[in-house]
C-alpha cells in the first residue's frame, strides 16, 4: 500500500503545485520553476534567499548544471525507452492472442498497461510529453494541458531531487503533526536544515552537483526499471491489477474533491526533495561517511523502487485506449477487405458458404487405385491379398506385361519379317509423299523461272558491257555471228529439220512409233540442234551448264533446261509402283489426286509462262524482219509487243490442250528462234513470270518512250494496255468457258446471251436509268439544306411600279431561314449507283430509342455494346443462358452460418 | 447496319518490285500450339457467332464501369465460344450432289436417278400431283414444312400434310384465287380471292373476310409480328395484325401495279418488285419506301431474299437475274440471264436458289457466298427440272427438307434437291415434328413474344440504341403549337354509359391516395356536377309542390 500511496501522491502534489504556480509562465527550465514553487507559502523567505543566491551565482552556473545533467542522462534514455517499448509490444501481442477469449479482462489490463507505459514515457522526458499531446486530439486540448502541467511539474520535482514518497509523507506529518512515525527524524532534519541547506548548497555547489547528477541518473534508471517491472507484473498477475485499478480510482476521486489535503501535501513535496542533499553531507570527505551516505542514497533509491509512475488521467487513458482499440479493430477489419471485394465482384454467391459446408474437409476427387503402398486399412489389405491370390492384383498386370514383352522378343527373332514391315512402311510413306516431292520439284523450277526473270537486269548490264567491248573492237561480233548464222541455215536446209517436210510427214504418220530409222533421225536432229545451240551460246554460257543459279545468264538455255526439268517433274508419276494398303484407301487416293491436280496445274502454268515469252519472240521473228545484234528500240515496238502477246496468249491456250509430244517440241522450236537472236537484246521480251506486271511495266515503258519518238506511239500503246487486262484476268476461264459452251447442251442455255440484242431493243424505249437518276437527284435536292426567304414584299420597302430593280434586289433576301437537311455528300446513297435510300427519320421507331446516354456509360459505343448480346435462350447455349439468368445470390435452405474466416 | 468484313490473313504479304516478300505483320510472339488452336477457334467462333466488334475497355475512365464492361466482353467472348463449341451437337450435315469427274455435271442428274438411288422414305418425297383443270396453281409450305397449301387460279384450294399424303381440307371457292398462304401455323390460312382476302381454318371453315384488303395479288406473313401483309393490284400495301385483327398501316406504293413481293426474313422488311424495274423496300412505319433499287430494265418478275438478309436475287422481264448485296444496296453479280423471264424465285436455307422460268426450273448453287469477298459468277446450275410443258407458276422450298415444291399449270411437283434444307432444326424456333400440344404451346409463346410493328426497321438491332438527334432537332420535331391536353375533356370523351369515365377515374384514384393536379380538377368537376344535379332536384321538387315533392326524380 505504501507503494500505491507514493504512486498517488505526487500526482496530487503536482496538481496542487500547479495550482500554486498557475500564474507563472511555463519556462523551459522546469527545475527552476518547481524549486521555488514547492515552497511557495511557508518558506517565502527561504525562497527569497535562494533567489538571491541564484542571482549572485548567475544563471549560467545553474543552467550549466542542468546541461550537464542532461548530458549524463541523454545517452541512456533512448535505449531504455526502446526496450521499454519493445516490452510493450510483446505484451501487446500476448494480449492480442487472448483478446478474443476474454475481451473484458483484456480491457482492464490494457487500461493499466496503457497508463503505465505512457507514464513511463512521460517521466523520461518532458519533450516526449509535448509531442504526445501536441499531436493529440485538439478537442480535448484543455484537459490535456492541465494534465500536463501537473505531471510536468510533478516529474521534475521527482527528477531533480528524487525520493518524493518519503517527502510526501513528511509533509503530511508536518501539516497534521498527529502521526508519529519512524520517518519523523528525517522530516525534522529536512525541515530544519532548510536555511543551512541552501548555504551549503551554495558553498559546495559543484561537488554536490556531481553527486546529485550521479544519483539522479541512477535513480532515473531505477525508475524506468521499476516501471517496466511494474508492467511485467501487471501483465502477470491480476490481483495487483485490481489494486492498481483501485488506486486509479482513488486518484480520480482525489481529482474530484479533496483539494485541501493536496495543498498541504504540495508544500511537503516541494521541501522534501531538498532534504537529503541539503543535510550537508555532500561536503564530507571522510570515506566512511561517504560510504554510509551512499548506502543511504541507495536506501533511498530502494524506497523509490516502490514508487510507481503516475498514471494518466482517466480521460486520457480512455482516449489512448480508444485509439488503440480503434487501430486494432481496423486491423482485424482490414483482413476482410479482400474477401468483401471479391464477393462484391462475384457473379454469383451461394449460401451456405463452401467453407461452412458439412463435407468441407473431404476430398471429392477421384479415388485412386489401391496398392500395397497405399493400402492403409486392414480391410484394404485383406482385399488386396485376395485379389493378388486370384491373379487380379496390381502385380498380376505387370506379369502380363512381361509376357507381352516376351512375345515381342519372339517377334523380334524373325528379323526378315521385321525388315519387311519396315520397308512396307517406308514405301507407304514414300507413296504418300510422292506428290509432295513432285510439288517440291515444281516449286523449285518455278523459283528458278522466277529467278531467271529477275536476272534480266543483270543481263542487261552484261549486254551493255558487251556492247562496249564490241564498240572498242575487242570482239568481232559481226563476223562470228554471220558464221553461226550460216551454220544454222545449213542445219535448217538439211532434210532433218524440225519444220521440214520429212519431219512433218513423219509426225503426221506417227512414224516415230514404228520406224526405227525415223526415230534415229529425230534423235540426230535433236542432237544437232543441241550442238548448234551450244555453239551459239558457247562463248558466253559454256561455264554455266550445271548451275541452276547462273541459268539466268543464258535465258533460253535455262528455259529449256527448266522445261526439260518440268517435263521430268510432270512425268514423275508413281503409277508403276504397287499400291500399298494405305494408298489403297480412298481418302488417300483422293488426297493424292487433289495434290496431283494441283501440281499439274502448276506445271501447266509454268509452261505457259515459259512458252509465252518464247512464243512472243517467235512471233516477232515471223512478223518483222529478223534482228541481229542488239535489238534497237523501234517505234512500233509496243504495238508489236501487244500483238505478239495476243498471239502468245492464244497459243498458250492451245498449249494447255496439246498433248505431250507437242509440249516437248515447243522448247526446241523456241530455241531455234532464239538462236538467231542474242538474248537480252530484245527489250520487250516479256519475262513470263507474272505477265500482268510485266506487261504493265512494258506499256509504261512504251509510254515513257513515246513522246521523243513518234506521236503515234501513244495510240499504239493503248491496245497493249487494253489487252493486258482481260488476258490477265482469266485466260483459262475463257478457255473453260469455251469448252463448256461447246459441250453443254441447251439445258443451261438460259445463261447464254442469245437474244440480248433483241431484249435490248425491246427495252430501248424507256431509259429507266436516266429516270432513276433524275428521281434520285430530285430527292437529294429535296432533302438538302434549304433556305427559305420569308421576306414579305412591301415590308420595310416600297413595292409596285417604279421601284428600281436594284432596290427590289436589295430587299430580297432580308429574312431568310435556313432549314438544315441532309447534304448531298452525306447521303447514304451518295456513292451508290442504283439505289435511293430514304433519309427521312422513321418517327415510329423513335419510341424504341434511348433518349439519353444511361448513367454509368461514357460513350454511345459502350452503351450499345452492352445491349448487343441477346439474352433469350434461342440465341445462345443453355449454359450461357443459365449463367446469365442465374440469380446473383443463391440461398439454399437451412442454416446459414456467417463466414468464419476470410476466404481470400 | 452491321457489315461483315472478310477475315484477313494473319500475316499480310505484299510484293514489292524486286520480288521479295515483305511481311507487314510478322508473328513475333511465340505461342504454344494449344494456344494457337484456341485462338483460331475463338476467331472462328467470333466470325460465326460474334456480334460486332468489341469495345476497348482500357480507355474507360470509371473503374467500376471498366470492370463491368470488361467482364461483359469476356462474357460475350465466352458465349460465342460456347456457341461454336455447341456446334458439335448439330448432328446432321447438308450434302450436295458432287460430280465425280470434271466432265460430269450435276444438272444432268434427273429426278428418276435420284429417286432410284435414295432411301424409299426420301424417294417418296418426290411426287407429282396432277391437277389439270383448275388452272395454274400456287403453292406454299407452312413454317415448319409439314403442311402444304395449293391454290388453283380457278378456285381450288387444298391443304395437306404432304409427307403423309393426308388431305387437310379441300375447297372449291368458285372465284379467282391469286394467292394463298398459311399464317403462323397450319391452323389458319389466308386466301386472296377475287375481291377480298379470306381467312380459313384448318378444316376449311371461313373465319374472316378482310374487306379492307381489296383485289390482293400478293401476300406475305411476318411470323414474329403476326402481320399479314397484302399487296393489291392497285399498289396498296396493307398490314393487318392477325392476332388483334387491327389494320396496322395502309400504304400506297404509288408506282402502278406491283409485280412481285418478298419479305426479308432478317428484318421483316417487304421487298416489292415494281413495273419500272425498281425494287422498293417497305416497312409499316413509313409512308414512303425506305430504299429504292433499280434492278432491272423491265418489270421485276420475281425476287427473294436469303434467310440471313444479306442477299436478294431478283429476276426481271429483261431476262436478267441480279444478285444484290441487300445490306449495302449494291449489285453483287449481275451477269445472269434467264432464257425467258422468270416467274418465281426461291432461296433455300442453305442458299440454293430455285428459279422458275417458263416450263423449267433451275436450281443454282453458290450464287452468293457470305464468306467470299467478291461474288463470282457460277458457270453452270446445280440442278434442273422441267421441260415437259408444265408452265411453272411458283417455286417454294420446303423448310427443313431437301425438297423443292414446284406448282405449275398442271398441278404440283415435288423435286428432291440434295442439300437444300437446313439439316438441323431448332425446336425452340420451329419444330417440324411438333405434336398438337407443342403446337399450341408454341402459339402461345409466339404470341407472348410478338413484336410490335413499330420495331420493324432496316436495322433490326436499332432497339435501345441512342437517339443521336440534337436537342435542337428534337425541339423542332416536337409540335409546339399543339394545345395542351385537358384532362377532364379527355376523360369526358371516353364516357360511356351511366358510369362516367370521370367517376370511374375518381373511384380508382381514391384508393391510391395520390392527390395531384389531375385529381383535384376531376374532383372539382364532379362536385360541380353534383351541385347542378342537386339544383335540378330542388327545382323539380319545387315544381311538384310541397306535398308531392317526395316523388321528385333524383337525377
Amino acid at each position: 500500500m505504501a507503494g500505491r500511496q507514493s504512486h498517488g501522491r505526487p500526482v496530487l502534489a503536482g496538481a496542487s503545485g500547479k495550482k500554486g504556480g498557475k500564474s507563472q509562465p511555463n519556462n523551459s527550465n522546469k527545475t527552476q520553476k518547481s524549486f521555488p514553487k514547492s515552497r511557495s507559502k511557508s518558506h517565502s523567505t527561504a525562497l527569497n534567499a535562494f533567489a538571491l543566491a541564484a542571482e549572485e551565482l548567475g544563471p549560467e552556473k545553474r543552467q550549466k548544471g542542468v546541461r550537464y545533467r542532461d548530458l549524463d542522462e541523454q545517452p541512456d534514455k533512448p535505449s531504455k525507452k526502446r526496450a521499454h517499448d519493445e516490452d510493450d509490444e510483446d505484451d501487446f501481442d500476448d494480449e492480442e492472442d487472448e483478446e478474443e477469449e476474454a475481451p473484458q479482462r483484456k480491457k482492464a489490463k490494457k487500461d493499466e498497461f496503457e497508463g503505465f507505459s505512457d507514464a513511463g514515457a512521460g517521466s523520461d522526458d518532458s519533450e516526449e510529453w509535448h509531442v504526445g499531446v501536441g499531436s493529440g486530439d485538439e478537442d480535448s486540448e484543455l484537459d490535456s494541458d492541465e494534465a500536463f502541467g501537473e505531471s510536468d511539474e510533478e516529474k521534475f520535482a521527482g527528477y531533480s531531487f528524487g525520493g518524493s514518497s518519503k517527502k510526501g509523507k513528511k509533509n503530511k506529518k508536518r501539516g497534521e503533526e498527529s502521526e508519529g512515525d519512524e520517518e519523523d527524524d528525517s522530516d525534522l532534519e529536512s525541515l530544519g536544515s532548510d536555511a543551512i541547506d541552501l548555504a551549503t548548497a551554495l558553498d559546495q555547489y559543484s561537488s554536490s552537483e556531481d553527486e546529485e547528477g550521479e544519483g539522479e541518473s541512477g535513480s532515473e534508471e531505477e525508475d524506468d526499471e521499476e516501471s517496466t517491472d511494474g508492467d511485467d507484473e501487471s501483465s502477470e498477475d491480476d490481483e495487483e491489477d485490481e489494486e492498481k485499478m483501485s488506486g486509479l480510482k482513488k486518484m480520480i476521486s482525489a481529482f474530484g474533491g479533496e483539494d485541501d489535503e493536496e495543498d498541504e501535501q504540495t508544500q511537503g513535496t516541494g521541501k522534501a526533495k531538498l532534504s537529503l542533499a541539503d543535510l550537508g553531507l555532500a561536503g564530507i570527505k571522510d570515506e566512511h561517511i561517504k560510504k554510509s551516505i551512499k548506502l543511504m542514497n541507495k536506501e533511498e533509491k530502494g524506497d523509490k523502487k516502490t514508487r510507481l509512475d503516475v498514471p494518466l488521467a482517466k480521460p486520457l487513458q480512455d482516449r489512448n485506449l480508444r485509439s488503440a482499440a480503434y487501430a486494432k479493430t481496423n486491423e482485424t477489419l482490414d483482413r476482410w477487405i479482400d474477401t468483401v471485394k471479391s464477393n462484391r465482384r462475384a457473379d454469383h454467391l451461394i449460401f451456405p458458404l463452401a467453407q461452412n459446408a458439412q463435407d468441407k474437409g473431404l476430398d471429392a476427387g477421384e479415388l485412386m487405385p489401391v496398392n500395397q503402398k497405399t493400402s492403409g486399412t486392414e480391410l484394404e489389405n485383406a482385399i488386396l491379398s485376395i485379389m493378388e491370390e486370384s491373379g487380379l492384383g496390381p502385380s498380376a498386370s505387370k506379369e502380363k506385361k512381361n509376357e507381352g514383352g516376351l512375345t515381342d522378343e519372339a517377334e523380334r527373332l524373325s528379323k526378315a519379317e521385321q525388315k519387311e514391315i519396315a520397308r512396307q512402311r517406308r514405301r507407304e510413306r514414300e507413296l504418300h509423299s510422292r506428290e509432295m516431292v513432285r510439288q517440291k520439284r515444281i516449286k523449285k523450277i518455278k523459283s528458278k523461272a522466277y529467278r531467271r526473270i529477275h536476272r534480266k537486269e543483270l543481263l542487261k548490264d552484261e549486254q551493255a558491257a558487251h556492247d562496249e567491248r564490241v564498240e572498242a573492237g575487242e570482239i568481232d561480233s559481226e563476223e562470228e555471228r554471220e558464221l553461226q548464222d550460216r551454220r544454222r541455215a545449213e542445219e535448217r536446209m538439211g532434210t532433218r529439220h524440225r519444220e521440214s517436210k520429212w519431219a512433218k510427214l513423219g509426225k503426221k504418220a506417227g512414224r516415230a512409233v514404228w520406224d526405227e530409222d525415223f526415230r534415229a533421225g529425230l534423235t540426230d536432229m535433236a542432237r544437232r540442234k543441241e550442238e548448234l545451240r551450244r555453239r551459239v551460246e558457247g562463248r558466253r554460257g559454256s561455264d554455266d551448264e550445271g548451275s541452276d543459279v547462273s541459268m539466268g545468264s543464258d535465258d533460253e538455255g535455262g528455259k529449256k533446261k527448266l522445261l526439260s526439268e518440268l517435263e521430268r517433274a510432270a512425268a514423275y508419276d508413281g503409277d508403276d509402283e504397287p499400291k500399298s494398303g494405305l494408298m489403297a484407301m480412298r481418302f488417300m487416293q483422293r488426297g493424292e489426286e487433289i495434290r496431283r491436280k494441283e501440281n499439274d496445274e502448276l506445271v501447266a502454268q509454268i509452261r505457259r509462262e515459259l512458252d509465252s515469252d518464247a512464243e512472243v519472240s517467235e512471233e516477232e521473228m515471223d512478223i518483222g524482219r529478223r534482228q541481229y545484234g542488239m535489238g534497237k528500240p523501234t517505234v512500233k515496238l509496243p504495238a508489236d509487243a501487244a500483238k505478239a502477246k495476243k498471239k502468245a496468249s492464244k497459243s498458250s491456250e492451245q498449249v494447255i490442250f496439246k498433248d505431250d509430244v507437242e509440249m516437248t517440241e515447243e522448247p526446241s522450236r523456241k530455241q531455234a528462234v532464239v538462236e538467231s537472236e542474242p538474248v537480252g537484246s530484245n527489250p520487250n521480251a516479256p519475262g513470263g513470270w507474272s505477265r500482268v506486271s510485266q506487261e504493265g511495266r512494258e506499256s509504261k515503258k512504251a509510254a515513257s518512250k513515246a513522246p521523243n519518238q513518234e506521236l503515234d506511239l501513244s495510240n499504239a500503246a493503248m491496245p497493249a494496255t487494253k489487252f493486258s487486262k482481260p488476258k490477265s484476268k482469266t485466260q483459262t476461264a475463257e478457255a473453260d468457258d469455251g469448252n463448256e459452251t461447246d459441250d453443254s447442251d441447251a439445258i443451261h442455255l438460259p445463261m447464254a446471251i442469245r437474244d440480248q440484242k433483241l431484249i435490248n431493243r425491246a427495252f430501248a424505249g424507256e431509259d429507266v436509268h436516266l429516270e432513276f437518276r433524275k428521281e434520285k437527284a430530285e430527292i437529294a435536292e429535296e432533302d438538302d439544306d434549304k433556305e427559305i426567304d420569308n421576306t414579305l414584299p412591301g415590308w420595310g420597302s416600297w413595292v409596285g411600279d417604279g421601284v428600281s430593280a436594284r432596290e427590289q434586289r436589295r430587299h430580297k433576301g432580308r429574312f431568310v431561314t435556313k432549314v438544315e437537311g441532309v447534304k448531298k455528300t452525306s447521303r447514304k446513297d451518295y456513292k451508290l449507283k442504283d439505289a435511293i435510300v430514304s433519309e427521312r427519320r422513321v418517327k415510329k421507331n423513335d419510341t424504341y430509342l434511348a433518349t439519353s446516354l444511361p448513367h454509368p456509360f461514357e460513350s454511345q459505343q459502350q452503351y450499345e455494346r452492352s445491349l448487343r448480346l441477346p439474352v433469350g435462350p434461342e440465341w445462345q447455349t443453355k449454359e450461357t443462358f443459365q449463367g446469365a439468368t442465374k440469380p446473383r445470390v443463391i440461398i439454399k435452405q437451412g442454416l446459414i452460418a456467417p463466414m468464419s474466416k476470410p476466404m481470400v | 447496319m452491321e457489315v461483315d468484313t472478310v477475315d484477313t490473313p494473319l500475316a499480310r504479304v505484299s510484293q514489292p518490285n524486286n520480288g521479295q516478300l515483305v511481311l507487314k505483320k510478322p508473328r513475333t510472339d511465340f505461342k504454344s500450339k494449344s494456344e494457337l488452336v484456341k485462338a483460331r477457334r475463338q476467331r472462328e467462333a467470333h466470325k460465326a457467332y460474334g456480334r460486332g466488334r468489341g469495345i476497348d475497355t482500357r480507355g474507360v475512365r470509371d473503374k467500376k464501369l471498366r470492370r463491368n464492361l470488361t467482364s461483359l466482353e469476356n462474357k460475350y467472348k465466352e458465349a460465342t465460344y460456347k456457341a461454336k463449341e455447341a456446334e458439335i451437337l448439330l448432328e446432321n450435315t447438308a450434302g450436295f450432289l458432287e460430280p465425280e469427274t470434271e466432265l460430269e455435271r450435276t444438272y444432268k442428274v434427273r429426278q428418276d436417278d435420284i429417286q432410284q438411288n435414295v432411301a424409299i422414305e426420301v424417294a417418296q418425297k418426290g411426287f407429282e400431283l396432277k391437277l389439270k383443270d383448275l388452272g395454274p396453281y400456287v403453292c406454299e409450305y407452312s413454317r415448319n414444312g409439314r403442311d402444304l397449301i395449293l391454290a388453283g387460279r380457278k378456285g381450288h384450294v387444298a391443304t395437306m400434310d404432304w409427307r403423309e399424303g393426308k388431305l387437310g381440307c379441300e375447297l372449291q371457292l368458285g372465284e379467282t384465287i391469286r394467292d394463298a398462304r398459311f399464317l403462323h401455323n397450319n391452323q389458319f390460312f389466308a386466301v386472296a380471292q377475287k375481291k377480298y382476302v379470306y381467312i380459313y381454318d384448318a378444316q376449311g371453315v371461313e373465319l374472316h373476310c378482310l374487306k379492307k384488303h381489296v383485289e390482293v395479288s400478293h401476300m406475305q406473313f411476318l411470323p414474329y409480328h403476326f402481320l399479314l401483309a397484302t399487296l393489291g393490284i392497285n399498289g396498296s400495301l396493307k398490314y393487318q395484325d392477325t392476332s388483334t385483327g387491327q389494320i396496322v398501316s395502309e400504304i400506297s406504293t404509288k408506282q402502278g401495279t406491283p409485280v412481285s413481293l418478298a419479305q426479308n426474313p432478317y428484318n421483316a422488311i417487304l421487298h416489292v418488285g415494281q413495273q419500272n424495274g425498281t425494287v422498293t423496300l417497305w416497312s409499316p412505319n413509313s409512308s414512303e419506301p425506305l430504299v429504292k433499287l433499280l434492278a432491272h430494265r423491265g418489270p421485276v418478275r420475281a425476287l427473294d431474299v436469303d434467310r440471313e438478309g444479306r442477299y436478294m436475287v431478283s429476276a426481271g422481264q429483261d431476262n436478267k437475274m441480279c444478285i444484290w448485296d441487300i445490306r449495302n444496296f449494291k449489285e453483287a453479280v449481275s451477269s445472269y440471264f434467264t432464257r425467258s423471264p422468270a416467274s418465281s424465285i426461291a432461296i433455300s436455307d442453305t442458299g440454293l436458289t430455285a428459279v422458275g422460268w417458263n416450263t423449267h426450273t433451275t436450281v443454282w448453287r453458290g450464287l452468293f457466298d457470305k464468306n467470299k469477298p467478291v461474288q463470282e459468277k457460277v458457270q453452270s446450275p446445280y440442278m434442273t427440272w422441267g421441260g415437259e410443258g408444265h408452265k411453272v407458276e411458283r417455286v417454294r422450298w420446303c423448310p427443313y427438307e431437301d425438297v423443292l415444291g414446284i406448282s405449275h399449270a398442271e398441278g404440283f411437283s415435288s423435286m428432291i434437291v440434295p442439300g437444300a434444307g437446313e439439316p438441323n432444326y431448332d425446336a425452340l424456333e420451329v419444330n417440324p415434328f411438333e405434336t398438337k400440344k407443342q403446337r399450341q404451346e408454341g402459339e402461345v409463346k409466339a404470341l407472348l413474344n410478338k413484336l410490335k410493328p413499330e420495331m420493324i426497321a432496316l436495322d433490326p438491332n436499332f432497339i435501345g440504341a441512342l437517339d443521336l438527334r440534337s436537342e435542337k432537332q428534337r425541339q423542332a420535331d416536337r409540335d409546339l403549337d399543339a394545345a395542351p391536353v385537358d384532362v377532364v375533356e379527355e376523360l369526358k370523351k371516353k364516357a360511356r354509359g351511366k358510369n362516367t369515365a370521370l367517376k370511374k377515374y375518381l373511384r380508382k384514384q381514391k384508393k391510391k391516395n395520390i392527390v395531384d393536379e389531375k385529381r383535384v380538377r376531376v374532383e372539382e368537376m364532379i362536385k360541380e356536377m353534383q351541385e347542378k344535379k342537386d339544383e335540378k332536384f330542388k327545382d323539380r321538387q319545387e315544381a311538384l309542390g310541397p306535398s308531392l315533392a317526395r316523388f321528385a326524380r333524383k337525377d
